[in-house]
């Protein structure tokens, strides 16, 4: 008899339930992803050249760890309330407490461990094809890097199940408290608000100092060391809440004072955000950290991704020389995208190449000027034959493709053709954008290395050398801030889409009766896009503040964190802006009944 | 008979049910008028078509067939915002549940239909007032309705209902979920409504005692109506009785 109540249960609301798994797998996958990188020291050690790299990921850890018990705790209470009119009635029939608290810790254990399980499955999936994706775009290569990572599917399956024990303890001990009659009610129980203004106005104040003081310690890490990230962690997060409880409660007082808030249906829109106020306040402060959090790691991998190519392209006019190329590599050039190139003729003999006077002047090799404005695309000029030969820029020293430099002779045309030794060419090949050609680029570079071995390893001429070099040092940042940007993007959707999804029962009864006293349909959906807006704007803005204070952390790596960051910060917006329609979209077809 | 009947019902049908679907015919041509300011109930058996009916006055449903006129105009024809607007400026509810919204006050869900219509605040804050004092609720308007008992809920209920001044009342089963006393004050208010502000009231029960409260009493039977008891100038415990004893005959 219970079990076919269970299960009836699960039929009637599965479109709750849908909802309450896709989140819990949402979060578990994710939480999968971030340990994945977080706890694979070898990964972290061989690839991050970044001083307090690991403890990074130990805060990060923690972080979303807040983050995602805040998120399984309210789906708990979700879960429960979509299960508590059942409880009530199993015991109004008779049903022993003590036999329906067991009931209720198994129900919360297995969805919560199954969605786990799920989740874990998922984000190893995800974490393989995004990880793919990215090398592929972004013209890179990890080591120690395996989307299956066994201690990563320990811990997030120990955390999960811990939180779901929790979880389910907590709502055994609300079992207990609350009479039958309450559950069988099933009153969503309306917030209390009253609370008391003087408090709230503190709590407000203080919320700035602290999320003040965490943008301090953020922008002095220089000084602080590694202890700026902890205190701005506690402080962040601490203060967002407070921000948030204490901002909208006196807002939406004041806002419920004028005129503009008895017109239609606007007091109705208000008091549907300060109903919800708790939820809200702790939904607001972990999506404005998700937020904050991709915005931040999409804006620092988008940095790396576009100076490792700027560094690169500094050391040299070209990306890549190749000597006396063949038939297969002069058809792989040409299928370079954006490529251009020229040749040389050389001559070799046991101590010197010469060049054709005549050939360079038409074709003048060109070196870097120097400059200390490290912002701007270096500029390059015509080298002239007498640098070249006493000044020789180490990119030109490396043409000849010889295991030790040679002596650089440039003479007249005549002298060339009568010199004696062997003959050689030399194609310096230039391509627009390294990254999109990485892969012909490695290719080309392995053949020529294995056919004309350079002295010095992995040094060598044309940019592609220096971009091997440095993406080997900054390259891991550059994918784990896009790797993990797309994943709290993921789960900041998420947990959004939770939030507005789960409340769809109760608000589905108020607006019909809305309907039913006459609210036009235009005017309930415009008070519910206000609604949404108001969920979506709030934790964008303070996200954005903390991404615009928490670049500074970046400051001593990156040439410049803020290069271009109002374009990045618009199409954040733009992608934002383009979820939150589809949220509102969403919403309103399953809350508004059919005309 | 010279004045235009609030409500004027002539062949309304109402069938249930697609055209793949098992059909149902839940009205059966129902045909009557109500008067202004009259106090009508309508009773039956459960199943017999009072809601359905009643959600035909309300514009809430469609009907199959037949017209249904309040104050002349055919409400069947109306469309989108035209039925918003007649809602919320001709017809004022109390259903038997989900009549509040638990995130408003009391004061806020009266205040809500003037709201609607665009009114002042100030205008507002007389208006709800006023009504507030007549059916004495004022000590409850900063309440929110899971602090206030059923019968509470009720009278703020009412009170949204007729605080636009409708020209009619539509109440489904108002005091089903109310204890006899709270039961017997909400139709002691609706009374008071019905004369003192001339709203005409319709009221769907199957409970005896309240419709004893009514001028008129139309029976539904299987979706058609099956008769009429008039009150007249009796008290309401001799029409009380009279009730008794046609429900006794008629629904055997
Ligand atoms: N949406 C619907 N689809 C199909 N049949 C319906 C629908 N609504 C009502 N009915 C049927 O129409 C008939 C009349 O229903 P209605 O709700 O009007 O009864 P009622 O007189 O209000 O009963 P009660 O006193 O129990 O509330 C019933 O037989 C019911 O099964
Ligand atoms: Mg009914």
């Amino acid at each position: 008899m219970l079990l076919r109540l269970a299960t009836s249960n699960i039929k009637n609301r599965i479109r709750d339930y849908i909802v309450l798994l896709t989140g819990l797998v949402m979060s578990s996958a994710i939480f999968y992803m971030f340990a994945n990188l977080a706890t694979n020291q070898q990964l972290i050690k061989s690839n991050l050249n970044f001083q307090y790299a690991s403890q990074v990921f130990i805060f990060g850890t923690i972080l979303l760890m807040i983050i995602t018990f805040v998120y399984v705790m309210y789906a708990n209470t979700f879960l429960l309330n979509m299960r508590q009119h059942d409880y009530g009635l199993f015991m109004m029939l008779g049903a022993k407490r003590s036999r329906v608290g067991a009931l209720m810790v198994l129900e919360t254990l297995i969805v919560g461990i199954g969605a786990t399980i799920i989740g874990i499955l998922f984000g190893i999936l995800i974490t393989g094809s995004l990880s793919g994706f990215l090398f592929d775009r972004l013209g890179l290569e990890i080591q120690h890097f395996n989307p299956l990572y066994p201690k990563a599917v320990a811990i997030t399956f120990v955390l999960f199940a811990l939180l779901f024990v929790i979880a389910s303890f907590m709502n055994l001990q609300s079992l207990v408290r609350t009479p039958v009659l309450q559950l069988l009610k099933q009153s969503d129980s309306v917030d209390k608000f009253k609370f008391s203004r003087v408090r709230l106005i503190i709590q407000g104040i203080a919320g700035i100092i602290l999320v003040g003081l965490g943008y301090w310690s953020l922008a002095s890490i220089k000084t602080l060391q590694l202890m700026a990230i902890p205190i701005a962690l506690i402080t962040i997060v601490l203060g967002s809440y407070f921000i948030f409880k204490s901002s909208i409660l006196l807002v939406i007082t004041w806002i419920k004072k004028t005129n503009w808030a008895s017109k239609k249906l606007n007091g109705f829109t208000l008091s549907q955000i300060m109903f919800r106020v708790h939820d809200y306040t702790r939904i607001l402060t972990i999506t404005s950290l998700l937020f904050a959090l991709a915005l931040g790691a999409i804006t620092v991998g988008a940095g790396f991704h576009r100076e490792i190519p700027m560094i690169a392209n500094s050391q040299s006019s070209f990306t890549l020389s190749i000597n006396n190329p063949t038939a297969a590599q002069k058809d792989s050039i040409k299928k370079l995208s954006g490529a251009t190139s020229y040749t040389y003729q050389q001559k070799l003999d046991h101590k010197n190449v010469y060049y054709n006077q005549a050939e360079l002047d038409t074709k003048p090799f060109k070196e870097p000027v120097p400059s200390s404005d490290f912002k701007k695309p270096t500029k390059f000029k015509n080298a002239s034959s007498k640098e070249l030969m006493e000044n020789t820029p180490p990119d030109f020293a490396f043409l000849a493709g010889t295991p030790k430099p040679a002596n650089i002779k440039i003479v007249p045309d005549k002298a060339f053709k009568s010199a004696k030794g062997t003959n050689q060419v030399v194609e310096l090949v230039t391509v627009k954008d390294i990254p999109s050609n990485y892969k012909a680029l490695t290719k080309l570079t392995d053949e020529q290395n294995k056919r004309y071995p350079s002295a010095v390893d992995n040094s060598g001429a044309g940019a592609f050398r220096s971009y091997q070099f440095v993406s080997s040092v900054f390259g891991g940042l550059e994918f784990i801030g896009y790797f993990l940007g797309i994943a709290f993007l993921a789960m900041l959707a998420s947990c959004l889409m939770f939030k507005i999804l789960s409340g769809t029962a109760q608000d589905q009864i108020r607006y019909n009766l809305l309907l039913k006293i006459g609210t036009r349909r235009s005017l309930l959906k415009r008070s519910i896009n206000r609604e949404l807006l108001v969920l979506f704007v709030i934790p964008g803005v303070l996200g954005i503040i903390d991404v615009l204070f928490g670049l500074q952390m970046f400051k001593p790596l990156m040439i410049d964190p803020y290069y271009n960051i109002s374009i990045l910060v618009g199409i954040f917006v733009i992608m934002y802006l383009g979820y939150y329609f589809l949220t509102s979209w969403l919403y309103k077809l399953i809350v508004l009944p059919e005309k | 008979m010279s004045e235009q009947p609030i409500i004027s019902v002539s062949g309304l049908r109402k069938t249930y049910g697609g055209r793949s679907e098992k059909q149902y015919e839940a009205l059966k041509g129902i045909d009557f008028d109500v008067q202004p300011g009259e106090f009508v109930g309508i009773m039956g058996a459960s199943g017999s078509g009072k809601t359905t009916l009643l959600n035909m006055l309300a514009t809430l449903d469609q009907p199959t067939s037949g017209t249904v006129k309040i104050n002349g105009s055919d409400v069947t024809k109306l469309h989108g915002n035209k039925i918003a607007d007649f809602r919320a400026n001709e017809i004022g509810f109390i259903f038997q549940d989900f009549n509040l919204l638990e995130t408003l006050t009391a004061f806020e869900n009266i205040a809500l239909p003037l709201s609607l219509q665009g009114v002042r605040k100030n205008q507002i804050k007389t208006t709800v007032y006023q009504i507030a004092a007549v059916l004495s609720i004022s000590n409850l308007l900063d309440k929110y309705p899971t602090e206030l008992s059923g019968g509470q809920k009720q009278r703020v209920a009412a009170a949204r209902g007729i605080v636009h001044n409708p020209s009619l009342l539509l109440g489904d089963e108002p005091t089903g979920a109310l204890d006899s006393k709270s039961a017997r004050e909400l139709l002691e208010l609706l009374t008071q409504i019905n004369q003192e502000r001339d709203i005409s009231v319709l009221l769907v029960t199957h409970d005896p005692f309240s419709a004893s409260f009514c001028n008129r009493i139309l029976f539904i039977k299987d979706g058609v109506i099956g008769q009429e008891i008039k009150r007249n100038d009796r008290s309401r415990n001799e029409f009380y009785q009279e009730i008794l004893e046609q429900l006794g005959t008629f629904e055997q």
